[in-house]
């Protein structure tokens, strides 16, 4: 593994660029994901459940943090881009666009969206970026409790009758595209990354996320082969696909009515 | 969906006694586990374990808080 210096300032342009997009992409799915589970502190299955949702949401929102901390070595303000842009501007992963529904879908983001999260972490943890190694080191360790209680609930789901597995397989079908097509980008910004050795190459990636997900789908009847392609035109220049969050989401992630309140 | 008591220990240090700090319910151990880290992580433990109630077997006394196991006596 070759490390490579902050700000990579001996890369090409554009290879520095394809990496600042894909460290906000990861900074913003983090952020929004920690909304989605935090919606769920109150209404999940059980009290335990619930506090494992606020428990992840808080890890969720101390990813992105550090996440968007390292944008300053591109020469990227962080208090800006957490709290002056916005939603068209997020780049977070398609499925995280609209709020999870029920229980189910939690759990599917949980597995699938959060899954993919992990292997893109560890794809670029194995690139060697100097300056984000042990933070990457200390997310995957406490992401290794998301990966075990989500493949807890999606085993199950996966494995019951009825409503309940219907519900699951349902929102895993719907989030599977979306989020394939974040994970391993078929465009040249990742290519870049990959020939610079900043991350695993598409396929690679795939088959991270295979080894995290492969069983529960195929309790469930369903192939990563078979996912389908995601809806929407492939914006590259956030690395997902055309849509955005919903803007009372984002409202809620820059703190617009309070901030102006108390901080500003 | 049916739960099962578990009941959670844990040390700070390395060398330290197991205290038993609380307990969490959940439906399989895989969930216990998480339940209890997330649950009980005000503290930056060294070591946590969990058990499920009904296989802590009673010694001295047939009317404590663990003696009926499993979902009965959950204020141990």
């Amino acid at each position: 593994m070759t490390s490579h210096d902050p700000g990579l300032p001996s890369a090409t342009p554009e290879t520095r660029a394809a990496f600042r997009r894909l460290i906000l992409s990861l900074a913003d799915s983090k952020r929004i994901l920690g909304i989605r589970y935090s919606d769920w502190l109150l209404g999940a299955p059980s009290i335990e459940a619930g506090i494992a949702a606020s428990s992840m949401a808080q890890d969720e929102w101390g990813h992105a943090r550090l996440l968007y901390a390292t944008l300053k070595d591109f020469d990227v303000d962080p208090v800006r881009i957490e709290h002056d842009r916005p939603a068209e501007a997020y780049a977070s992963v398609d499925p995280l666009d609209a709020p999870l529904e029920d229980w189910a879908a939690v759990v599917a983001a949980m597995f699938i969206v959060d899954g993919a999260l992990a292997a893109a972490l560890e794809g670029v943890l194995e690139g060697g970026y100097e300056s984000i190694g042990g933070r990457i080191g200390k997310m995957l360790g406490e992401e290794e409790f998301h990966a075990s209680l989500a493949a807890a609930w999606a085993e199950r789901l996966a494995g019951s009758e009825g409503e309940g597995r219907e519900r699951f397989r349902g929102a895993v079908t719907a989030m599977l595209p979306g989020t394939l097509r974040f994970l391993a980008p078929d465009d040249d910004a990742h290519r870049a990354l990959v020939m610079a050795g900043l991350t695993l190459s598409a396929d690679e990636l795939k088959g991270r996320f295979a080894e995290k997900v492969g069983g529960v789908l195929e309790g469930l009847g369903l192939t990563l082969e078979g996912a389908g392609d995601a809806e929407g035109e492939w914006d590259a220049g956030r690395g997902r696909g055309a849509g955005h969050p919903d803007e009372e989401t984002i409202e809620c992630a820059r703190g617009d009515r309070n901030r102006a309140l108390f901080v500003e | 969906m049916e739960e099962t008591t578990f009941d959670v220990f844990a040390r700070k240090n390395r060398g330290d006694a197991l205290f038993h700090i609380g307990y969490i319910e959940a439906p399989d151990p895989a969930m216990a586990r998480v339940y209890a880290w997330k649950t009980y992580d005000e503290e930056n433990w060294f070591e946590m374990c969990i058990v499920p109630r009904s296989e802590i077997l009673p010694v001295n006394r047939t009317d404590g808080p663990f003696a009926a196991g499993g979902r009965i006596g959950r204020s141990a």
